[in-house]
């Protein structure tokens, strides 16, 4: 046990009050704008967190995460549309009919749509841990397409490439924050736990791992099922932040996105996800003024469209050629950390003992 | 070197964060956003269309006496970005008009911001008819599918005398499934039938097995209202395996690629648009496109005409408003009548749509040449 505990928990629970005090602050004397970065930012958290679930932690390299959010997306969407806005939006064939009548708040929609995306992973689980390495990867690729397809072509039920509209916006900043520090607290207690070491164990040497007597199988499992449930929470909150769900948003560029932002933080590293995502979703909108027009004095710089990325490649190459374990490498943030860090550094300054 | 690094990504995203924002004159400019596909997958359009718009922004600098300023936000042609990009017009450039997006989905992820903040959008190329629907500050210049699959289905069916019509249709465009589906809509309505519907997806290569299930029910019409490269590669193979029926089209086979792909094959090829450089007759076509060509060098074509059309409509019912207040823009665009147009005249009908005429094109010895224009 810690020494240091309480004083842990005590921190973090403040820590979590200057979160909220933040989000107050922001929602205030925000605009529109700031707070819509501030969604994206948590909605991508929620997303590179349980990713890295199932390829950091436990080290399987999979490539499916499109799939989760679409599939949560689209139930979510499904679920809180209500049926007239249906009607009008299914205007090549109509909706089918159950899910032409359902209704359902949205609360009820997130839980829904987390356990529809977890059964979908727990299915998909059997075929995909039959392989490894290089094959996962392909297999889970398979599958981001196979939805993706489906999506365009059940039309009575997505709506084909029309996709869906109107939905309400009901994701704000307590919905979305509040996701996501859900996120962090349950995937880093379940990492601390005996089930998380077993992960790891699965990640550095599968055939060891079996060796001790850790079923690997069902550990590859709980670990997939769980980044899917908390990937189609993530899709849900996605489509009613930006209210129009399609095909074309989950296609591997998703999947890429996400995996950029798992590989900058680091594999394995929940604190270096959720770093590169505010990074990534942040840094990507602040970038925009590289794309404008600008004037220096005595030079006129014309407006180049994907600056952007050039600077974000850059960033990224650098990154893995000088920290190739991404940011935080597998180091976590603790309060012991930062308290050890401060006394380092601040102490034999202040006061000169 | 890692906390040397880390510090060089702070102090750059500081660096950022703090430079300033563009010095605007609130009061001396009239401030138009534009969010449009400049990179990403159909960066194409997104940089024709802006063309287009700065084209025009050279022929007519100015509104009510005030300089017009344009900002361009760059989508990458997501959704996610493009509702960013609305948003960002709208709070940190202070935008009084908004033109875009090019494609119909994400004009719909950027509709609802523009609208809850009272800041008329015009889209130029959005043809899906749920753009607009249940939205007041959303309109559009080009004419929605609806309309060009009815047309399409009225000039096959009374002009060619086809009675079966065949369909090859790309499933993952809303805009391919939308018009072909009002095609048939329209076709069957008139008492015509459709013989084979078969699907393909955009990318594809081989359409021979959607082709020889087409050719084994004898149509005579096969109507492909996808985009430009899949209709050139599924005239060549039509070709080939000897199906030898009249092939019409949509809007989106309106690119020069269509003749350097298809070559022979794609002759007599017709299609529906929105726009062909012979048949402009209003007096700001001759003047955009002599300025459009002076200014890249190219052909005006579709897209970047549109993109004009979106600012000049969006200017002149600043005009009529004799205000740039978002709200009296709005009510001035809604009331859109006869507007003399480099496509044609434009009148704002219900819903924000345009109503206006569209024009069909033949492709003739490696040109695309004009054939008719249908009103609505």
């Amino acid at each position: 046990m810690d020494p240091h505990h309480k004083r842990n928990q005590l921190l973090s629970l403040a820590g979590m009050c200057a979160i909220v005090l933040f989000l107050l602050y922001a929602q205030t004397y925000g605009t529109s704008y700031d707070v819509r970065i501030l969604n994206n930012c948590a909605l991508f958290i929620i997303l590179a967190v349980s990713y890295n679930l199932i390829n950091g932690v436990t080290g399987q390299f999979s490539l499916e995460p499109n799939a989760f959010v679409a599939i949560g997306a689209y139930t979510s969407a499904l679920l809180t549309l209500t049926p007239m806005e249906k009607e009008i939006s299914f205007i090549i064939e109509p909706i089918i009919w159950p899910l032409s009548v359902i209704h359902i708040p949205f609360i009820f929609s997130l839980i829904a749509e987390g356990v529809v995306t977890a059964i979908f992973g727990f299915i998909m689980g059997f075929p995909v841990f039959r392989v490894r390495g290089d094959y996962l990867a392909i297999v889970t690729l398979g599958f981001g397409e196979v939805v993706r397809v489906v999506a365009n072509n059940a039309q009575t039920v997505t709506n084909g490439p029309l996709g869906l509209k109107g939905l309400a916006p009901y994701t704000n900043l307590w919905w979305s924050w509040g996701f996501a520090i859900f996120t962090v607290f349950m995937i880093s207690r379940l990492v601390k736990s005996s089930y998380g070491r077993a992960l790891k164990a699965v990640k550095y040497d599968e055939s060891a791992a079996e060796a001790v007597g850790i079923n690997t199988f069902w550990h590859k499992m709980l670990a997939f099922t769980c980044s899917a449930f908390f990937e189609g929470v993530g899709g849900g909150l996605l489509a009613h932040l930006i209210t129009t769900i399609s095909p074309t948003l989950f296609t591997f560029f998703l999947t890429f996105n996400l995996l950029i932002m798992i590989v900058m933080g680091g594999l394995g590293s929940i604190t270096g996800s959720i770093i590169a995502a505010v990074f990534v979703t942040w840094g990507s909108e602040v970038l925009r003024f590289v794309e404008e027009p600008m004037h220096l004095g005595f030079i006129d710089i014309p407006p180049v469209p994907g600056m952007r990325m050039v600077i974000f490649s850059l960033i990224l190459i650098f990154l893995m050629i000088f920290a190739r374990n991404g940011i935080m490498g597998t180091r976590e943030f603790t309060w012991n950390g930062v308290i050890d860090w401060i006394q380092k550094y601040v102490k034999p300054a202040g006061k000169g003992t | 070197m890692k906390r040397l690094l880390l510090s060089v990504m702070v102090l750059s995203l500081m660096v950022c964060v703090s430079s300033p924002a563009f010095a605007a004159d609130k009061d001396d400019t009239v401030r138009i956003g534009i969010f449009l596909p400049m990179t990403g997958g159909v960066a194409a359009y997104g940089q024709m269309e802006y063309a287009g718009i700065q084209a025009a922004n050279k022929i007519k600098p100015t509104v009510l006496g005030k300089k017009v300023e344009l900002f361009l936000v760059d989508t990458k042609s997501d959704k996610i970005e493009a509702a960013n990009a609305v948003d960002r017009l709208i709070k940190k450039n202070n935008v009084h008009a908004i033109i875009g997006e090019a494609i119909s989905g994400n004009t719909i992820a950027g509709a609802p911001i523009a609208d809850k903040a009272k800041i008329p959008m015009v889209s130029p190329t959005a043809t899906n008819p749920l753009v607009t629907q249940n939205r007041q500050y959303i309109f559009r210049v080009c004419f929605i599918d609806p309309f060009q699959g009815e047309m399409a289905a009225k000039y096959v069916y009374d002009n060619l005398g086809s009675r079966k019509a065949a369909i090859l249709v790309d499933i993952a465009q809303d805009y391919c499934v939308g018009l072909a589906n009002f095609f048939a809509k329209s076709f069957i309505l008139k008492g015509g039938k459709i013989v084979a519907t078969t699907y393909c997806q955009t990318g594809d290569q081989d359409f021979t097995a959607q082709l020889s299930s087409i050719m084994a029910q004898k149509p005579d019409i096969l109507y492909i209202p996808n985009y430009y490269a899949e209709v050139a590669l599924a005239c060549k193979q039509a070709a080939e395996i000897g199906l030898n029926v009249p092939v019409f089209s949509g809007d989106g086979a309106q690119a020069p690629e269509l003749i350097q792909i298809g070559g022979k094959d794609v002759e007599g090829v017709v299609f529906t648009g929105h726009f062909e450089k012979k048949a402009a007759s209003t007096e700001l076509a001759k003047k955009y496109i002599a300025m459009y060509e002076k200014e890249t060098g190219k052909e005006a074509s579709g897209f970047d005409a549109l993109g004009a059309d979106a600012y000049f409509v969006i200017l002149d019912a600043m005009e009529r408003a004799k205000s740039i207040n978002g709200t009296k823009v709005r009510d001035a665009l809604a009331n859109t009548k006869n507007f003399q147009a480099i496509s044609g005249t434009i009148n704002i009908g219900a819903d924000g749509n345009a109503v206006k005429s569209l024009v069909l094109i033949q492709v003739k010895n490696g040109n695309f040449t004009y054939l008719d224009t249908v009103n609505p």
